[in-house]
């Protein structure tokens, strides 16, 4: 597969998807493969800067599960209040 | 009405996710403080890209950072998704210190990877400040 097959991909997954992380992913590695394509920066830091879009995506889905704990944890100890309250 | 109350939050215990939430990590503001500096740094070092020098040294500092708050944050328990995500962010710091002890780095790669460490650690700070108290 060429590189604008691969683009082309892309595209289509920023636009099949509902997902605004898929959406911006692609949308992100879209952005590094034109810079790439352009020679703004060379192979190595291409290939770092994609495998990146994966890390903050890894990153993002930490915190969303770290803040629904959070809203767990202040609901339950709002009931614990509660009991102790009445 | 206590005992019924008492009752029901006994029971909505029993779900392990639950248990979880409510024996989750407290605020630390040493882990809040390591954060906010990993963000400090990377905001400031992205304006400084154009100097390769500095930016080599920058680029050791924050994978040096990063680094520190991956240890600092391992052994605490039931932290598992922030020891994830601290080794993330280390990922992406070690990556560009990788790049300037290899080769030539261009000036937008390293403001995207000082921007991708400040983004993220935005989102860490945010998250960690809520912590419960």
């Amino acid at each position: 597969m060429s590189v604008e097959q691969h683009q082309q991909a892309l595209l289509e997954s920023y636009n099949g998807s509902v997902d605004p992380t898929v959406q911006e992913s692609a949308h992100t590695a879209n952005q590094y493969t034109e810079m790439f394509k352009s020679g703004e920066i060379n192979k190595d830091e291409y290939i770092e800067m994609m495998q990146d879009i994966v890390r903050v995506n890894n990153i993002n889905r930490s915190m969303d599960n770290m803040q629904v704990m959070e809203h767990m944890n202040t609901a339950i100890n709002g009931l614990i209040n509660l009991a102790s309250l009445v | 009405m206590k005992r019924i109350i008492s009752i029901l939050a006994l029971s909505i215990l029993s779900s392990c996710a639950l248990v979880d939430a409510y024996l989750m990590t407290h605020y630390d503001p040493n882990e809040y403080q390591a954060i906010t500096s990993i963000r400090a740094e990377a905001q400031l070092f992205k304006s400084q890209c154009d100097d390769p020098v500095l930016s080599q040294a920058n680029a050791v500092k924050v994978a040096t950072d990063t680094q520190y708050f991956v240890l600092y944050s391992e052994h605490i328990p039931r932290n598992d998704d922030l020891i994830s995500a601290s080794k993330d962010l280390h990922a992406i710091a070690q990556g560009l210190a990788d790049q300037y002890s290899k080769a030539k780095v261009s000036p937008a790669f390293c403001k995207i990877k000082f921007t991708s460490v400040e983004t993220s650690a935005d989102r860490m700070q945010t998250v960690i400040s809520r912590r419960p108290r």
